[in-house]
């Protein structure tokens, strides 16, 4: 992944979401140690105190946890938490923004689940 | 333990003052960004900093020292700008083996390695460079000498796309195996804000903010929508910049203060939050209009 300078997101929240993805994909599993803020810093040549800031986003959500002395883990039910928070959090937001695009549009609600349907089938035929 | 501590730093040049009344403090091993417009006096306080200059009143300490002509600053410092000096008559690798007796962290292996890197013919002379050539090469002084407070003053001018990006990775590598105190000058934060733990920000020769970069990205928002349903989540706010856009559009900069309950009633009236970049707050904040450069054009 590469940052994106443009994002309006802070860079650690960018952070923070490049490790839940990489959780969700299966690059690291329960229990297993994630990167360092130094090592995080490395890679994507930003300051270590940023990515210490992206880590204890997770830790606060839970989905990491410390070891004195020996870094950041993941959670026995990280992947669990990050679809929980996505789909309340990210994907809440998203319809929002449907339903009011729609509402600007005058497109009806009937006419927008068709529309929902038709995208969620080109996306199952591919 | 703080390396750079200010308190009410004055230096006026012909009785104008250029700082005027700067007080900040900088803990060790933090990267800062010094930003500020054209003429605010950056190139001034590095300079007090480094103990080049003598500031006109006020306390400056580095290393819990007075920096002017001391030499406890000159070996633990560097500054680092396009008008460093080095004598004429020596090549570029005399000039690594001179900086080597200066400064006891000095990596000669580093300086070696970068200087082949960027394809530099060591028994060149340091002013038949050209302007990036020379920024480059101080750089590689600045990187190598590894002092405790390492400033940069504008660090990258004239260096091309693919320089200041290996200079900016550099640094970062640099500065992981070797932490240390670096003040940044730019006017391009959006180019350094990456590597940023803090950003001071100076305006008329004063501190205007001293803030984690990842704060000052949350410091502010912007509120665009119909004038009118604008104006009201204006009023009793601090409004930092203002621009009509189109025929009934409004787009306003305010500190971000808005509860969730807020931003939800607001959105409901079609307002919509735009988050805004450090690098645009920073210029908003520094204007002296609300309106910026449009303000000159309303007659």
């Amino acid at each position: 992944m590469i940052l994106n300078p443009d994002d309006t997101k802070p860079i650690y929240v960018q952070i923070a979401e490049w490790i839940e993805t990489e959780i969700l994909n299966g690059h690291f599993q329960s229990d297993e140690k994630v990167y360092s803020q130094y090592q995080l810093a490395e890679m994507f040549t930003i300051n270590p105190a940023t990515a210490a800031k992206g880590l204890n986003l997770l830790a606060d959500e839970q989905i990491l946890y410390k070891k004195r002395g020996l870094g950041m883990f993941v959670a026995t039910n990280a992947k669990e938490a990050i679809v929980h928070k996505r789909r309340s959090g990210t994907l809440k937001q998203l319809i929002q923004e449907l339903v009011l695009e729609a509402e600007r549009l005058s497109i009806k609600e009937s006419e927008l689940l068709e529309m929902i349907k038709a995208a969620r089938k080109k996306e199952g035929s591919q | 333990m703080n390396v750079i501590e200010c308190n009410g730093l004055t230096k006026a040049y012909f009785r104008k003052n250029v700082l005027n009344g700067l007080t900040f403090t900088i803990e060790e091993n933090k990267i800062t960004g010094l930003i500020g417009r054209n003429g605010v006096g950056k190139t001034t306080l590095v300079k007090i900093l480094a103990g080049l200059i003598k500031e006109t009143s006020g306390e400056v300490r580095v290393f819990e020292q007075h920096p002017f002509n001391n030499l406890y600053t000159s070996a633990n410092t560097i500054l680092v700008d396009d008008q460093m000096f080095f004598p004429p008559a020596l090549q570029l690798h005399e000039l690594l083996e001179v900086a080597q007796s200066f400064y006891p962290n000095w990596d000669m292996e580093l300086a070696q390695r970068l200087l082949q890197y960027f394809s530099f013919d060591p028994s060149h002379y340091h002013q038949t460079l050209s302007k990036g050539r020379t920024s480059t090469f101080n750089m590689i002084i600045g990187l190598a000498s590894r002092c405790s407070l390492t400033i940069l003053d504008e660090p990258t001018t004239g260096m091309d796309e693919a320089v200041r990006k290996d200079f900016y990775r550099a640094l970062m590598k640099d500065y992981l195996a070797h932490p240390r105190t670096i003040l940044i000058s730019s006017h391009h934060l959006n180019e350094i804000e990456d590597i940023l733990e803090d950003v001071l920000l100076i305006k008329n020769g004063k501190t205007l903010l001293h803030e984690s970069i990842s704060d000052l990205k949350e410091w502010a928002i912007a509120l665009q929508g119909a004038s009118t349903v604008v104006q009201k989540w204006l009023v009793e706010r601090n409004c930092i910049f203002q621009r009509q856009v189109g025929k009934d559009t409004l787009y306003a900069v305010v500190r971000d203060d808005f509860t969730k309950e807020n931003k939800e009633e607001a959105l409901r009236g079609g307002v919509e939050f735009i988050p805004v970049k450090a690098s645009d707050l920073c210029v908003y904040l520094t204007n002296d209009t609300k309106g910026g450069i449009d303000d000159v054009f309303e007659r």
